[in-house]
């Protein structure tokens, strides 16, 4: 067990770590993690064992990031709730992680990157109140959802360059492409006709970008004759039919139920 | 002079001391009365054991919280003598026992005739330990109420009967209690599961009802809301279960709903559980219901009538709510901002400071329906200004996600730089209407359904209005009869 958390430390250290490398490693590591009953403490745990589980979730911890780093996202997720039971359960038996809040920032931007806000929540009511109002990793991610929830979007392009860590980029790249789709959809439904320029300004590209005539042509955005784009298309309202069934239904069902008190 | 003091003091003793006496008296006559009433509800007891009727133990049961009041060290003492027979058992009882007061006067011993000669019954064994812990949670004496409480959990988990769930049941509630005023929740979370897993095998409904509510308090006590809902979609909550317990779960599963932004359903749930909850007792839980509900509420988009801050009882603890509420109604950022931070450390403790600050952005939307209302162009400078926003572009942002959300009715316009207002469309042209009806109407019919499910009936009186076949026969004839009249009648008409 040692040697394999040595060798695995010391690769991660590196500048360009082998991933496959590591992954053979975390293979292992796995496999030992089951042997070992998932290292599940007692408060009467000797110092040694205790010593283990720091160990373990130093090595949980680079497995985070070797997922993140190898884009394998269910990974993350199995590896991120394994050592959430370190933060969270083990807390009165070991000593908190020094990265502890990245990685939780980290998890909390994840749910809001897959936009599972439901969850985001839930994660957030674990949090004690400090944390969130004061925390250098997860206040940036609240602000992040407020933003969201509010409809600045600009705020979340611009979030992009003030990172809290280098490990953040890809949720966050996944996050900017989410609030771009919510943008296109604003601008479709709130203007009548936008000139590119000032579409590309609000979507975060620059002007006349193959990004920006991608995402016209995706989601089917008409181009008027001065060169502007026109939303009126895509804004006609359906006339809404009163359906007879329904209404037959929803009657029938009323009858039955007063032929019940009557 | 000296004589005269003396006589005074004399008269102060003279006074004193036969009001002393009655006082004992009556305390001792008090305590009389109460070890005769708790003998008469063991005699329930075993009458319902004998005749397997739970309804006995349950009258004893309901009546806990007036027993409660009137459990003392002597009560228990007195009592002790009359359940367990001289030996271990009452010696292990004993030593349980709150201390006796010091101006209490001990009863005088069990006749020899009423001494326990034979081990009590497990009921009645169980409903003797439950006082007893109930009585050591009031004394605060938690380390002998943790004592009892496993006591009673080892004597009410090695039997199988019917008749000890309701008592067992209400067991579990306290023995829950008591860990969570020793803060060692975490510990008999396992325990718990044990007992619900025994309780449903066994069709035990009030037990699986109580313990499914303390794994939630359990759960949601360390805001494991994950958990709460796990355990809430894998079981199944007995449709049989009192009154009470279903205020419970239902404002338990009102809160893990707000929190997973489900907030409809939550508003439906707890405000059911205020429904089932006691009318005028109970206030602490009606006022914890009543802020939920104000919020979530606050977070559908609504706002909470006037006269639901005005409620006897609810005003003072409701008060900073009433605040909150203004701030929204009248969409300023600014004041809402004032009222969380001055609020704050209040609203951490009743768990909803969370979902308050979700409602900043529907504090927002209010302010831009107002604007959206009141102005037919504004530019988006204007509206940065109100809204205590950073920028116009912010605000644009803002605004262009209220249109799609379908908040105001509007559209922006780049090149000359304003928001321009739409005429409102004319919600009766939809099918708006007619699903608000349909909503009301299946609202009301449900009430009605479940009220008249609610309904008791005496056993064996749905026979009595029943009339015997050969009354019947006879009001057929005369109904036949008389419609061959009125065909008759109706022929002469023509």
């Amino acid at each position: 067990m040692a040697n394999l958390y040595n060798e695995l430390k010391t690769e991660w250290s590196k500048y360009a770590p082998n991933l496959e490398h590591c992954a053979t490693l975390l293979d292992g590591f796995k496999l030992e993690l089951v042997r070992s009953n998932f290292g599940s403490p007692q408060a009467s745990s000797s110092s040694k064992q205790k010593e283990q589980l720091v160990r373990y979730r130093e090595m949980l911890e680079i497995a985070v990031e070797h997922s993140i780093a190898t884009k394998d996202y269910a990974a993350f997720e199995r590896y991120m709730a394994q050592l959430n039971t370190y933060y969270f359960d083990y807390d009165k038996v070991l000593v908190p992680s020094v990265h502890m809040h990245k990685f939780m920032g980290l998890n909390l931007l994840y749910m809001l990157a897959t936009n599972r806000i439901a969850d985001f929540h839930i994660e957030l009511e674990r949090l004690p109140m400090a944390l969130l109002t004061n925390n250098n990793f997860i206040k940036p991610v609240l602000n992040l959802e407020n933003y969201f929830m509010e409809g600045r979007y600009n705020k979340i392009l611009q979030a992009k360059k003030s990172l809290p860590a280098e490990i953040y980029t890809n949720f966050m790249n996944m996050l900017v492409d989410t609030a771009r789709d919510e943008i296109a959809s604003c601008l479709e439904k709130s203007y009548d006709k936008i000139a590119p320029k000032l579409a590309a300004q609000r979507l975060g590209f620059r002007t006349g970008s193959k990004e920006l005539s991608d995402l016209a042509e995706r989601r089917l955005w008409n181009v008027d004759d001065a060169g502007n784009y026109d939303f009126a298309g895509l804004n006609i309202r359906q006339v809404e039919k009163v359906s007879a069934k329904d209404i037959a239904s929803c009657n029938l069902s009323y009858a039955q139920e007063l032929e019940k008190i009557v | 002079m000296t004589s005269a003091v003396d006589i005074g003091a004399q008269d102060v003793e003279m006074e004193v001391d036969p009001t002393a006496e009655t006082l004992a008296d009556e305390k001792k006559n008090q305590d009389g009365a109460a070890v005769l009433e708790i003998r008469e509800q063991i005699r329930q007891i075993e009458k319902g054991v004998s005749s397997k009727e739970s309804r006995f133990i349950l009258r004893v049961l309901r009546n806990l919280p007036n027993t409660r009041r009137k459990l003392n060290g002597v009560v228990f003492r007195n009592l002790a003598q009359s359940i367990y027979p001289p030996g271990a058992d009452r010696e292990a009882a004993l030593a349980l026992m709150p201390a006796v007061e010091k101006d209490a006067t001990e009863l005088p011993d069990v006749p020899k005739k009423q001494v326990a000669s034979k081990a009590p019954i497990a009921e009645v064994d169980a409903y003797f330990y439950l006082l007893l812990l109930v009585k050591l949670i009031d004394a605060s004496d938690l380390q002998r109420a943790g004592v009892c409480a496993d006591a009673l959990m080892a004597k009410i988990s090695i039997q199988n009967r019917r008749t000890l769930d309701l008592i067992g049941a209400k067991s579990y509630f306290y023995y829950s209690r008591v860990a969570e005023l020793k803060n060692s929740l975490e510990g008999i979370r396992a325990f718990l599961h044990a007992r619900l897993r025994t309780a449903t095998l066994r069709n035990d409904f009030e037990g699986q009802a109580v313990l499914i509510n303390c794994l939630l308090r359990n759960y949601l006590h360390y805001a494991l809301y994950d958990q709460a809902d796990k355990l809430v979609k894998k079981s199944v909550y007995p449709e049989s279960a009192s009154n009470n317990e279903w205020a419970r779960f239902l404002y338990y599963l009102g809160r893990i709903k707000a929190a997973k932004l489900e907030y409809s359903d939550a508003h439906k749930h707890l405000v059911q559980a205020l429904r089932k909850s006691p009318q005028h007792a109970a206030i602490g839980f009606r006022q914890t219901v009543q802020k939920l509900i104000i919020v979530v509420e606050l977070l559908l988009g609504n706002i909470p009538e006037r006269v639901v801050f005005r409620q006897a009882g609810l005003r003072q603890s409701l008060g900073a709510y009433f605040q909150l509420t203004q701030a929204v109604r009248l969409g300023n950022l600014k004041r809402f901002g004032d009222v969380v931070s001055q609020f704050g450390p209040k609203f951490q403790l009743d768990h909803t400071f969370t979902l308050i600050i979700r409602l900043r952005h529907n504090v927002i939307k209010t302010a831009i329906r107002s604007i959206g209302l009141s102005y037919s162009r504004i530019s988006p400078q204007d509206i940065a200004k109100r809204l205590v926003l950073d920028s116009a572009e912010d605000a644009e942002f803002i605004v262009s996600k209220a249109i799609r959300d379908g908040v105001i009715e509007a559209t922006l316009d780049p090149a000359q730089n304003y928001m321009r207002s739409k005429e409102s469309t004319d919600i009766y042209s939809t099918r708006e209407p007619q699903l608000a009806f349909h909503e009301r109407i299946s609202f009301c019919l449900n009430l009605h359904n479940q009220s008249v499910k609610a309904m008791r009936y005496p056993p064996k009186s749905y026979g009595k209005d029943l009339e015997s076949a050969e009354e019947r026969r006879e009001r057929e004839q005369q109904d036949l009869e008389l419609a061959k009249e009125m065909a008759e009648d109706d022929e002469d008409g023509f």
